[in-house]
């Protein structure tokens, strides 16, 4: 058996690399050596060995899921984001299997009702599905924005009383690196008008300006294209356009998201815990 | 989740063995079982939410990459990953200590306070031994040893932290490391 005496500095040296003592320089020369000696690479084996059972005494904290999508994104993967389980916990805003859900498997009108149900209300009043009717003159407008392949790319949202927009993912394609998506308002016969760059792996909430606000409709569509990462240099879209989307909405859809909101209520809150 | 049992460990193993070969939902696979943890000890570490954000990216990142490199017969996949994400994690202090170092008081709010014990407290065999082997230690030797473990702080952060001198820091610390090593060989 090895006695203490036997412990050359050589292997002192690896355990507190192991242990992470060792400054900036230290670290880096024995990284360099695990790298190139098989010693050295079997010693540290050794150290790791002995002491990561204390990572055991780590509690687990569970990742937000944008840090998967932003995985996925750098490595180009084409598994879906929704492999890898939301964060429990946090509520409905940030529960991305349903969030996926309502993107992929949902209508426009489910996406509008969450929104109801989510955003706080400016009214001071209690956001229970059940009992709170949602108020007479709200006006919504769903627009479902579709990629070339039919899948959907996002869902958005625009609360007309609130003047506010949310454009929620559900499986936007990969985008080269240094590239994002660029969210439009195409009038009918218009020109394209910039409404602000979005997210691939998290809800975008957009503020309306009252001429952007005018020109939604059921003749206007919206589009995304692919920019760099600050928005299109020109105003107008310089890359492709990747997702497309017709915008409905106003009565029916507040009659049916009301109607909605009272049924499944109770059940997106009951996801949500 | 645990990442524990020895049924766990050896799905993990293949997992990883997996993601060696790009497969890309054992990859998610292994994220999904694994990042918890990850992101536990990045945010132990680091203390910053979104620079453990960040450091877990870029381990995950690395994993892919590297995957194939992974040998079942050194290491177990947790032992590999957890490893893997210390050292970004130990890498990303070190770039800041020097600004750490110009703030002490920034320097106190690191101090550490004691391990929280895992919350499903399903702990391995390993785990034991090597507890029982730090209980045998000195008290304070043992808080230096489990700070710089879970802070991953320098010899010279430890000392200020703990007001000794920094020579009487690093035999503290490389007396129990020798220590643990014949406590673990036994």
């Amino acid at each position: 058996m090895n006695t203490p005496a036997d412990e050359g500095n050589d292997n002192l040296r690896y355990a507190e690399y192991v242990l992470g003592v060792l400054d900036a320089d230290a670290r880096a020369a024995v990284a360099q050596e695990v790298q190139t000696t098989d010693e050295a690479a079997a010693a540290v084996a050794l150290w790791q060995r002995r002491l990561m059972p204390l990572t055991e005494q780590i509690a687990s904290v569970v990742p937000a899921p944008y840090v998967w999508a932003r995985i996925r994104d750098d490595l180009q993967l084409d598994v879906p984001a929704a492999t890898v389980r939301a964060q429990p916990g946090k509520g409905l805003w940030n529960n991305l299997a349903l969030w996926h859900w309502l993107g992929l498997g949902a209508s426009a009108v489910a996406v509008a009702l969450l929104v109801v149900i989510a955003l706080p209300h400016r009214e001071a009043a209690p956001v229970t599905a059940e009992t709170t009717p949602v108020k007479a003159s709200a006006g919504y407008m769903v627009s479902t924005i579709q990629q070339d392949n039919g899948v959907t790319g996002w869902t958005a949202t625009m609360d007309l009383d609130r003047s506010r927009m949310v454009v929620v993912p559900a499986a936007p394609a990969p985008l080269a690196s240094g590239r994002a998506p660029e969210l439009w308002l195409i009038p009918a016969g218009g020109k394209p008008i910039s409404v602000a760059m979005i997210k691939r792996d998290a809800p975008t909430t957009i503020t309306l300006d009252p001429s952007l606000l005018a020109k939604l409709g059921p003749t206007a569509a919206l589009a995304v294209s692919v920019e760099p990462i600050g928005g299109s240099p020109t105003g107008q879209p310089t890359g492709a356009v990747i997702a497309k989307g017709s915008i409905s909405g106003s009565t029916e859809v507040h009659d049916h998201v009301v109607r909605v909101a009272t049924t499944l209520g109770a059940t997106t809150s009951r996801k949500s815990v | 989740m645990s990442v524990t049992s020895p049924a766990e460990r050896e799905e993990l193993n293949r997992l990883l063995i997996q993601t060696g070969r790009n497969d890309q939902k054992a990859f998610a696979e292994l994220y999904k079982r694994t990042s918890s943890k990850l992101f536990g000890v990045c945010l132990r570490m680091l203390r910053d939410r979104s620079e453990a954000e960040e450091v877990l990216q870029e381990t995950y990142t690395t994993v892919w990459r590297r995957a194939a490199g992974f040998d079942a017969a050194k290491a177990s996949a947790i032992t590999w990953l957890i490893t893997l994400s210390r050292n970004k994690a130990i890498d990303r202090l070190r770039q800041h200590r020097e600004e750490l170092m110009d703030d002490p008081s920034k320097l106190e709010q690191t101090v550490d306070d004691q391990p929280t014990p895992a919350v499903d407290a399903e702990t391995s065999q390993e785990y034991g031994r090597l507890q029982k082997c730090l209980d045998a230690l000195e008290p304070q030797q043992r808080d230096s040893v489990r700070e710089a473990f879970f802070t991953g702080a320098t010899y010279n952060e430890l000392a200020t932290r703990s007001k000794v001198p920094l020579g009487t820091m690093k035999s503290w610390i490389r007396r129990s490391l020798m220590q643990l090593r014949v406590c673990l060989e036994q």
